[in-house]
């Protein structure tokens, strides 16, 4: 029993960080209908940066979140406004978004390659190792904070997109850009806000990522492919459907330990994936765009 | 107030107006008739900016809009209840309404301007929590009247308000247009429904092939040969 409820429990706190992860993708393809491929890269860049950070003037990984998410929001701004923005939109843009965003990818990472060698890495505080009794079952102090960060991140995003007229506009230019255009939104303007939440939500992923996993410059790559997981499961940018979905993949992940050597898990989300697509094409939840 | 000045516009190669020119003056209920194809939502995108037009030039208050971004046509004052009413399907109909306001003269009173549109169509009030896409068509059409109408608007573009309604309901809708007239507001109509637009219209113009064929007082239209026989079936 004790072993069910600490896999229950390492479920729901992956889950967490994979909602997270998986949200900034989404709302990025629900928006502007494109799949950025960079988000791997962004992944990673947050990892080095928090670990940078941390190494060199040994700030706190939680206290650099802010300032790394403030500076990814902006560069997705930059990549919007620089290169994006200059792809027909459309069906018409697709491969060409993921030919540029993949250049984009393997540019940073040959970057990150130049500057930090491609050794793991580790991003090692003083309670990385530190656990406590949690229901009955020992947890790493660790988890629980990235947990609690993604709880955090999600929900404000949750009230930003129901509450504020930015959120709305968002969700609105998502389901009609010239409805929105009619009534005074500056739907570009919405485009490039859109691409900077979904950049620095890759990069705050990463950052948390760092705290929990080693990493090197290929680090994004298996992130980005649960992230389509994710997204495929549990439909577009509905906050809700992103979180059950994330708790899927993670209790799969978690669960199929017991049955399957551990280096076979993260093959496990994919299979999920197929049978998903194989059996429900529109997500658990039946398509839904930011609804 | 409006004044549209001999514009081409086009989709790609495909000509759609070829020196159209018309008027609206304050106070007035233009309609814009003519077959499918003739150019008439075309028109009216080149007036909301949607659509660029190629040559020609489009009036609003005297000030030439060419350099004037769509976006910001909302808040001169400029509405359109677009063809296929262009909700935002998954958006609660009380959002809709909201982003109508969007625009930063209006927002500061959207809460009263709301509370207009829910006594205009007070059915909006009861659906307020539904997803525009579950109302039937003739709610969808209230919804996208309402959600102009809370830009504020000085001059409203409809266009084809009736289309796909029931017979009563396109009454009802009739009867709001010609609400919103008495109450000072200027409307530019497209219309397939000849009769009944040219009913509440003050002057009408008839546009084939992207060019005005025919215009004059609505009593004029209706008693035009030509076009009891062409559209009125007389």
């Amino acid at each position: 029993m004790d072993r069910f409820a600490e896999l229950v429990i390492a479920s729901v706190l992956l889950a967490g960080l994979y909602a997270t992860m998986a949200y900034g993708l989404g709302l990025i393809y629900g928006v502007l209908r494109i799949v950025n491929l960079n988000h791997g890269g962004m992944i990673m860049a947050g990892a080095y940066a928090g670990w940078y950070l941390h190494s060199e003037y040994g700030i706190d990984p939680y206290l650099s979140l802010l300032p790394v998410a403030a500076v990814s929001f902006l560069l997705g701004i930059a990549m919007y406004r620089g290169l994006v923005h200059r792809l027909p939109r459309g069906a018409a843009g697709g491969v060409q978004s993921l030919l540029l965003l993949f250049g984009v990818w393997l540019v940073m990472r040959n970057v990150a390659y130049l500057l930090f060698t491609g050794n793991d890495q580790t991003l090692r505080t003083s309670y990385s190792t530190r656990a406590a009794v949690l229901a009955g079952a020992l947890v790493s102090v660790n988890r629980v904070a990235v947990f609690a960060v993604a709880l955090a991140t999600l929900i404000i995003l949750h009230i930003l997109l129901t509450r504020t007229y930015l959120g709305k506009a968002i969700r609105a230019v998502a389901q009609n850009p010239d409805s929105c255009t009619l009534v005074g939104i500056r739907v570009e303007r919405i485009y490039a806000l859109t691409f900077g939440l979904g950049t620095a939500l890759a990069a705050i992923a990463g950052l948390l990522g760092a705290t929990l996993f080693p990493f090197n410059p290929s680090f994004g790559a298996g992130e980005l492919l649960k992230s389509f997981v994710v997204v495929v499961l549990g439909g577009l940018g509905s906050v809700a459907g992103t979180a059950i979905a994330a708790l899927i993949l993670a209790a799969v992940e978690v669960f199929a330990i017991l049955f399957i050597p551990a280096y076979l898990t993260a093959a496990v989300g994919f299979v999920l994936l197929v049978l998903v697509l194989v059996l429900r094409p529109g997500g658990l939840f039946g398509q839904r765009v930011l609804g | 107030m409006l004044e549209v000045r001999a514009i081409d516009a086009a989709y790609g190669d495909v000509q759609v107006l070829a020196g159209l020119s018309l008027e609206v003056r304050e106070k007035e209920i233009v309609t814009l008739l003519g077959s499918n194809g003739a150019g008439k939502t075309t028109t009216l995108r080149c007036v909301t900016g949607l659509l660029a037009p190629r040559k020609g030039e489009v009036l609003f208050r005297g000030q030439p809009l060419s350099k004037v971004a769509a976006s910001d046509r909302a808040g001169l004052g400029i509405a359109l209840v677009p063809e296929a009413r262009e909700l935002w399907p998954q958006l609660t109909v009380r959002e809709n309404l909201e982003l109508g306001a969007y625009d930063k003269r209006a927002r500061g009173r959207a809460a009263q301007n709301l509370d207009r549109v829910q006594v205009m169509f007070p059915r909006l009030l009861e659906r307020r929590s539904q997803v525009a896409g579950s109302l039937s068509g003739g709610e969808q059409q209230m919804c996208a009247i309402g959600r102009a109408l809370m830009s504020e608007p000085s001059l409203l573009l409809l266009d084809e308000p009736s289309l796909g309604l029931a017979p009563i309901v396109v009454e009802q809708m009739f009867e709001a247009i010609r609400a919103l007239h008495a109450s000072g507001m200027t409307i530019l109509l497209v219309e397939q429904n000849l009769a009944a637009a040219l009913e509440i219209a003050t002057r009408g113009y008839v546009i084939e092939t992207g060019q005005v064929k025919l215009s004059g007082t609505a009593a004029e239209l209706r008693s035009d040969p030509k076009i009891r026989a062409a559209y009125l079936g007389l």
